[in-house]
Parts: C-alpha cells; sequence; structure tokens
C-alpha cells in the first residue's frame, strides 16, 4: 500500500511538473506577455509589446546615479531620464546643443559661456536654472567618484543670471562640449537631489548621500522617469507627464539585464524583447531569416592595439623603430577583425573611425610579409627573435577574450620569425599595475572612450598617459607631442579634424603603438521599431525611437 | 530535552563559527592579490590621485589592516556587514535583495531533485540491473556529470525557443510588475498579493532554472538512494523479516526505506547548501538575480565587504542545513542519539 502511495506521490509530482510546463503550450505567449500587451493594446506586431518596449542588456549597472556613472550601459537609462547641455543626436561627431541654447568660447578658450533654453522644467514641475546646471556638475566634480576627471579642466562655474552659466576652465579644453554630453554631467533637479541628501560642496565625496535615492528614482528633465529599478533584474522607465520637449511614442521602457547573447538571441526572436544590445556574431547568424527582426553591425570606439615599449631596457628589439614597422608590416589585419566580428574595422591609428577627424581605415592589403621580414633583416635581426608577449587574461574587447587577439599575433609574427611567448595574467594579478607603471615591453590590450570625444585618445600621444606607459617621451617626438596641446585648444571643428588627421599621418607608421581593430557592437531588433541605433555615448538613445 | 539542548549547543556553535569564518575570509581577501581602486575605478579616475585618495578613504581602504578587522568586527557584532565598494550599498541590504531570489529557487530545485531522486533511486534499487535500472543510472549519471551552463542552454533552446511551451528568461513576465516585497520570493509574494495569474507566472519561470540546478543533486541522490537500499536489501534483518513472509512492499517501504535515506538526507542537505550559495552560470543565463551573480560581481570588483558578506551567508546556510539534517536524523531514525 505504502509503495503504491509513494510512487504514486512521485508521478503525481513529475505529472504536475509536466502539466505546469505544458499548461503553458498555447497560452504560453499571453502569458507571456507578449501577445497579450500587443493584443490588449493593439500591438501591430505578433509577439510586439504594445507600447512598451522591452531591451535586453547585460547587467553590472553598479550605479543610476549620474554623479556616479562611469559603466557602459547605465548612459542608456540616464539619457532618458536626464538631459545634458549637449547631445550626439543620433551622428557621435560633434556634439549639438542641447538643454543649451547657445553657447562662446572666450578669446584665449578658458571661458565658456552657455545659454540656456527657455521653459525647461523637471519631471518634479521645477523650472530648470543655471544653478541646477553649476549644482549637478559641481557635485560630480566634487564626489570624486570615476567620472569626475571629466571635470577637472572646469575650475569654476559662474551663474550670472538664471540662463547663464559661465564655465572657467583652468586649461584651454576642446572636448570641454563632448564631455558635457556625458552621462555624468547631467542636469539633476538640485532641489530635489539637496532634499534627499545631495550636496555639490568641496567635501561631497564624504558628506553627498544621495546616491541611494538616486538608485531608485531619477530626478531630471528627460523624456522618462525611472519609475523601478530591481538590481541585476530590470529597470522600469514611464514616461515623464511634465515633459518640456517633444516626446515619442513609446510609453514605458522595461531595460532586461540579461548579458548572455543565447538568452538575447531567444528572448528577441520570441517577442519578449524589442532590442537585443549585446548579440555575437553567432547569435546574429541565427537570427537570420527571422521575420519581423533586423539586425546592426557597427563599431564601437573600443579598440584593440599592439603596445611596444620605447625602452629599450623594457622593450628589447620592439624599442627599435624599423622593428615596430616589421611588426606593423606582419600583422594579417583582416584576420584580427574576424576575430573580433562583423562590423569590426581597422583605423588608421589610434584616432577611431566614427570620430571627428578620422583619416580612414588601413588597407587590407597592408600586410606585407616580405617586407617585413627585410625590415627586420635591416634592423639586425634576419633570424627573427624570441619575445614575451604580455596579454591580460580577464578583460575582453567587446565580448572577445584579449588572449584571442594575442594567439593570433603571435601566428602573424611567426611567419616573420619572431617567436612570442604569450605571458597571460590577471588584470588584478599584476597585469594592471605593470601596464600602468610602463613595465610591460610587449602587451596586447584595450582601450576604451570614457566619453565621446576624439580627445580621449590624446593620452597615446609621446609623454602623455598611454604614451609613457610605452616609454614614449615627448622628447623623443616634439613635434607630435606639441600636437596635443594644439589639439586641446582648437575649439573650432574644422580646425581640430585638421590637427587630428596629422596626428594619425604621423603615427600611421610611426611609434609603439598599432591598432589591431576597432570591436563591433551587434544589436538586434523588432521591425515594429524605427530609429534604434548603437550609439557610443548612451549604448542606445531611446529618445530616437518610435514604435511604427 | 536531548533535542532542546543539542540546539542550544548548535546555536552557540554557530555564533562562534561564524565570527571564525569572518575572520578567516577577512584575512583570505585580503591576502588576495587585487585593488578595489584599481578594480572600481576607471583607468582614468585612477591617474587621478586625488580620486583614488577619496576612493580609499569612503572605503577606509587607508586605515591599517588591523583597524579594518577591528571596525569590521565591530560592526558584526551590530549585524552590520558593511557597505558594498561596488554599488555603495549595505551589504546586508545587497543579501536580503537577492537571497530570497536564490532560496525560492533553491527550494524549488531542491524538491524536484528530492522527488525525483529517490523515486529513480528506489525504482533502480528494485528493478536492479533490469532495462529500467540501466535507464535511470544513465538519466542520473547524465545529471552528475551535464555541464550546467550547456544544459541550461539546451533547455531554453528547446522548450522556450523552439517548442514554446515554456517562459524565457527572468523571474516574470514583461506584463507583470513585482509584487510587493513580502518574503522576496516571488510565487509566494504573488499569492499573498492576492495575483493567482502572476504567482502561476512566477511559478513557470521556476521551472526550467530549476530543472537544470535539480539535475546534478538528483543524480547523487539516485545513486545513494539506490547504492543504500542495495546495502540495506542485503542485511541480515531484511532477511529475517523475508523469511518471516513479509512482502516485497511492506519490506521496502516499512523496514528498507527509513534506513537507507538517512544518507540520502545528508545528500540533500548538502545539496541544498550548495543551491543556496548560488550558482552563477545558471543564473545568468536565466537573469535570476541571486546570490552568484552578486558574488561573481562582488569577487570581481575585489568588493570586500560583499565577499565576506556572501561567504558567510554561504557558512550560515550550511551551519544550519546541517543542524537541521542532524535533528531530522533523529526522527527519521530514534537510535540516533543527540550528543
Amino acid at each position: 500500500m505504502m509503495k503504491k502511495k509513494f510512487l504514486a506521490g512521485a508521478l503525481v509530482a513529475v505529472m504536475a511538473l509536466g502539466l505546469a510546463a505544458c499548461g503553458g503550450s498555447g497560452s504560453a505567449k499571453s502569458e507571456s506577455g507578449a501577445e497579450t500587451a500587443a493584443a490588449a493594446e493593439g500591438g501591430s506586431t505578433l509577439g510586439s509589446n504594445g507600447s512598451t518596449v522591452v531591451v535586453a542588456v547585460e547587467s553590472g549597472f553598479s550605479t543610476l546615479d549620474p554623479g556616479y556613472v562611469y559603466e557602459k550601459y547605465p548612459p542608456l537609462v540616464v539619457n532618458a531620464c536626464y538631459e545634458t547641455l549637449f547631445k550626439f543626436n543620433g551622428k557621435d561627431d560633434a556634439p549639438q546643443p542641447s538643454l543649451a541654447d547657445s553657447y562662446e568660447f572666450s578669446e584665449d578658450n578658458k571661458t565658456l559661456t552657455v545659454k540656456l533654453k527657455d521653459g525647461i522644467t523637471f519631471a518634479s514641475g521645477n523650472t530648470m536654472t543655471s544653478a541646477d546646471v553649476a549644482f549637478s556638475i559641481m557635485r560630480c566634480k566634487n564626489l570624486k567618484g570615476s567620472p569626475s576627471f571629466m571635470c577637472d579642466t572646469i575650475d569654476s562655474i559662474d551663474t550670472p543670471d538664471d540662463k547663464t552659466v559661465v564655465f572657467h576652465l583652468n586649461t584651454p579644453d576642446s572636448g570641454i562640449l563632448a564631455k558635457l554630453t556625458y552621462a555624468s554631467m547631467s542636469v539633476l533637479d538640485s532641489k530635489v537631489v539637496k532634499e534627499n541628501g545631495g550636496t555639490d560642496a568641496a567635501d561631497a565625496s564624504t558628506k553627498d548621500t544621495a546616491q541611494t535615492y538616486l538608485n531608485s528614482t531619477s530626478a531630471g528633465s528627460g523624456m522618462y522617469v525611472l519609475t523601478s529599478y530591481t538590481k541585476d533584474e530590470e529597470i522600469v522607465l514611464d514616461k515623464n507627464p511634465n515633459y518640456w520637449g517633444t516626446a515619442t511614442n513609446v510609453d514605458k521602457y522595461v531595460i532586461k539585464l540579461q548579458g548572455d547573447a543565447n538568452s538575447q538571441m531567444m528572448m528577441l526572436s520570441q517577442g519578449d524583447v524589442d532590442v537585443a544590445m549585446n548579440l555575437t556574431d553567432d547569435t546574429m547568424a541565427e537570427l537570420d531569416g527571422t521575420e519581423g527582426v533586423a539586425t546592426i553591425n557597427t563599431p564601437t570606439k573600443s579598440i584593440g592595439f599592439l603596445m611596444m615599449n620605447m625602452d629599450k631596457n623594457i622593450g628589447g628589439p620592439v624599442a627599435d623603430p624599423k622593428v615596430q614597422q616589421a611588426i606593423r608590416k606582419a600583422i594579417d589585419y583582416p584576420g584580427m577583425r574576424t576575430i573580433s566580428g562583423s562590423g569590426s574595422v581597422t583605423p588608421n591609428s589610434f584616432i577611431q573611425v566614427g570620430f571627428l577627424g578620422n583619416s580612414g581605415e588601413r588597407p587590407d592589403d597592408y600586410r606585407n610579409v616580405d617586407e617585413a621580414k627585410q625590415l627586420l633583416a635591416d634592423a639586425g635581426y634576419p633570424d627573427g627573435f624570441d619575445i614575451n608577449l604580455d596579454v591580460v587574461s580577464d578583460l575582453s574587447l567587446e565580448g572577445v577574450a584579449m588572449t584571442d587577439f594575442a594567439q593570433k599575433v603571435k601566428d602573424d609574427l611567426a611567419e616573420v620569425g619572431i617567436n612570442c611567448n604569450i605571458v597571460s595574467r590577471a588584470w588584478d594579478g599584476g597585469y594592471g599595475e605593470d601596464y600602468r607603471d610602463g613595465k610591460l615591453g610587449f602587451t596586447v590590450m584595450y582601450w576604451g572612450t570614457d566619453y565621446n570625444d576624439p580627445n580621449v585618445q590624446l593620452p597615446f600621444l609621446p609623454g602623455q598617459e598611454v604614451g609613457l606607459r610605452a616609454g614614449w617621451t615627448a622628447d623623443m617626438d616634439p613635434e607630435l607631442a606639441a600636437l596635443n596641446d594644439k589639439t586641446l585648444n582648437a575649439t573650432d571643428n574644422d580646425a581640430r579634424a585638421a590637427v587630428l588627421k596629422e596626428i594619425q599621418d604621423k603615427t600611421y607608421e610611426n611609434g609603439p603603438f598599432i591598432v589591431l581593430t576597432q570591436a563591433p557592437a551587434h544589436v538586434g531588433y523588432n521591425t515594429r521599431l524605427d530609429g534604434v541605433n548603437f550609439s557610443d555615448p548612451y549604448a542606445l538613445d531611446v529618445t530616437l525611437i518610435n514604435i511604427k | 530535552m536531548d533535542r532542546v539542548k543539542f540546539i542550544l549547543k548548535r546555536l552557540v556553535y554557530l555564533v562562534l563559527m561564524l565570527f571564525g569564518m569572518a575572520t578567516l575570509v577577512f584575512i583570505l581577501t585580503k591576502m588576495i592579490p587585487g585593488d578595489p581602486a584599481m578594480a572600481n575605478l576607471s583607468q582614468r579616475a585612477l591617474s587621478d590621485p586625488e580620486i583614488v585618495a577619496a576612493f580609499k578613504a569612503k572605503h577606509g581602504l587607508d586605515k591599517p589592516i588591523i583597524v579594518q578587522y577591528g571596525l569590521y568586527i565591530l560592526n558584526l557584532l551590530q549585524l552590520d556587514l558593511g557597505t558594498s565598494i561596488r554599488t555603495n550599498t549595505p551589504v546586508l541590504t545587497e543579501l536580503n535583495r537577492c537571497f530570497p531570489a536564490t532560496f525560492e529557487l533553491a527550494l524549488f530545485a531542491i524538491i524536484i531533485a528530492a522527488v525525483l531522486g529517490i523515486f529513480f533511486g528506489v525504482i533502480s534499487a528494485i528493478k536492479r540491473n533490469s532495462v529500467i535500472d540501466q535507464i535511470v543510472r544513465v538519466i542520473s549519471v547524465t545529471g552528475v556529470s551535464i555541464p550546467s551552463f550547456w544544459f541550461a542552454l539546451l533547455m531554453l533552446y528547446f522548450f522556450y525557443y523552439k517548442l514554446h511551451i515554456m517562459p524565457g528568461p527572468g523571474r516574470l513576465s514583461s506584463i507583470f510588475s513585482a509584487p510587493p516585497k513580502i518574503t522576496g520570493m516571488y510565487v509566494l509574494d504573488s499569492l499573498l498579493e492576492g495575483e493567482p495569474a502572476k504567482a502561476l507566472d512566477a511559478f513557470r519561470h521556476l521551472i526550467l532554472p530549476g530543472l537544470v540546478l535539480a539535475a546534478f543533486t538528483m543524480g547523487l541522490i539516485t545513486r545513494t538512494t539506490r547504492s543504500n537500499l542495495l546495502d540495506v536489501m542485503g542485511t541480515d534483518y531484511i532477511r529475517t523479516a523475508r523469511a518471516k513472509g513479509v512482502s516485497q512492499r511492506k519490506l521496502i517501504t516499512h523496514h528498507a526505506l527509513g534506513n537507507a535515506l538517512i544518507p540520502v538526507l545528508t545528500v540533500i542537505g548538502l545539496g541544498l547548501g550548495n543551491l543556496l550559495g548560488g550558482m552563477v552560470l545558471v543564473e545568468t543565463i536565466f537573469n535570476w538575480p541571486g546570490v552568484g551573480q552578486f558574488a561573481y560581481q562582488s569577487v570581481m570588483t575585489t568588493d570586500y565587504p560583499s565577499i565576506i558578506g556572501v561567504s558567510l551567508l554561504i557558512a550560515l546556510n550550511y551551519l544550519v542545513i546541517n543542524t537541521i539534517v542532524d535533528i531530522l536524523y533523529g526522527i527519521i531514525d530514534p537510535r540516533v542519539r543527540y550528543q
């Protein structure tokens, strides 16, 4: 009897599971929200979510407080809920006035005067004034968080009247407009933030307590308001009822923090998400031919590069410019792009494709093994040499492990007689320290942009931060080193583009850096949407998306 | 009385062991190479000594290690696990957020694993060396050896992507908002909210990750049940009972299974402890905001307070579960005495 009861109980449990699973058959779509939402709201496409747009993006949102935001994807949310003085409107090359109505640089380029637009209100109903702008930017500076360095060139801010903001810079900074587009420079409702523990005082790094509040709600003037944030799960944005501008027809965003590419692909095909931000080459291929789904492969501003130390004591043979050129000629750039993924490109130098002043891409047929061998022979290494190639083991370039690029470099250089011994270490396991201290002779590394402006690449110049990591001091190439200040001074876009082009011309076949690839982003989206595009500053600019 | 004394003694041990664990984990995390500033600040921010100094001061990293330890233990005595370096939120709040998600999934998984594991184990033992036994052995070996991330993707691929009979990743479908937090377990909270449709949706979201997590423990339980039942069935008292004419069914249910289940309880307890520690890969694939994801992100950002907090939580899980298992031993087999 007991046996029967036990067996029956177990069978009932198995059947209950089965029924629960299959109970969804036929009704699964309606329960999963896809068809229900579409039907209830007269959705246009099977599997659509009505006037709600669901976005899947990788997790790792440590904060949504604009003053601290520096990770890659939180700007997607911050840009929806807050606004900045300037903005990249779909095109990433030059910032356009957003909250700013007009702006003017002083003759010495050390004062920037910005006039605000009229009639801007926050979601709270408060009117935006120049005091809010000054508060927000000084708070970011004084919080001394990751993005605070962007305020380094800002000495002080004056607000002579409610509509005028005067930035006093300690040095000319042609990238200041682009910095003012960054999520951390968002204008906050200072009254609300102060009421919740915010301060812009010099001791804000210890006294400001508004982060908890700003992690759960927003205090901006953007098209949307942050309704809820369930960490590592989802973020919900609803339309700002007091939005001063013209809103799109998307009522609500649900941001699913789901980083796995396979899961994103499946959810997109099922209509459970409308935009999948972190697809891969493989998952993009799986989506080929899926009805109602479109894909985007486009270069990001993240680059993978080879660094050869100019100090002979550290770099050994790779400190020799002839050897550097030989390596440059020996690299298989199209092969690097295959590893990097569809949509990647190879810029001529360290100013990325898509930036103001970019001079184009390195030709596919640039590789010349015979010429590389000849250069090595000229440098005194006719039989090549052995060398350690350092690589960071726990970092990736847009999802591709740095070790994959190191292996490809090793294979390419083996063809010209350079035998690389790959030395792999974790960032925290000594690699990071050695890299930052300029102790690595030959390494593969990546660089992501902190804000969307070509000036973020100036550290690669001799005498600058990254240049010095490669032992490249200003006195090694004074003419090139001088272009740093010249670029910072060029507040006129045409003039700046010209200097940036000059930098690329001078580093195309010269210097310790070889850009291997500019990595791509792979985005998939439901074709019921219009205006979906990958954006470097905001990842996805939701303020440009409409439902067809 | 013995049982009460036993539990009280265990509670004292528990507190002492937790402090021991806190000290051990504190020392270990400080010994591991890594600098929270390097892991949490951007490359450009790291070049600014003022930002680095402010970061260290904010998180108390500028103090000597012995002072950091003293402060940590002092806070721990007040049930304060410190503030997460990564999220700037109290660690207790973070654990309170992610543990219920893990607990709900782990509980579901262990129930499946226990029910199916014991069922298969008994069937397999009864039908020893038959075709059914072979099939069950294949299932249990597969369950133990299949990589969970692969199994997770496979389950999603077939049941969600191809057959459309199961919901996708996440704890709830997009049309539902999270229920008001009472226990943090969505099925229960949705029922308490009076939303049966939401509770059913939350339950359906448990099934695929639950099955994936159950597979490993189920395999272990099946094999343990089978081998223990076979051992017990070969003992003298069973032979005597059989000689006295006790039916095979009664023999198993009344005489053998109780004894065979004692080691199985240990496996179930360890399995639950293991599941409560969080499963990073399965949680990632199923977008489950549990302890595993939090632990992974904490380790990747050298977030000392969170790493210690998660370690203490895992230790606490095992200590509590082992105590419960020990108590259950006595209930299943009265010969077991509390000492």
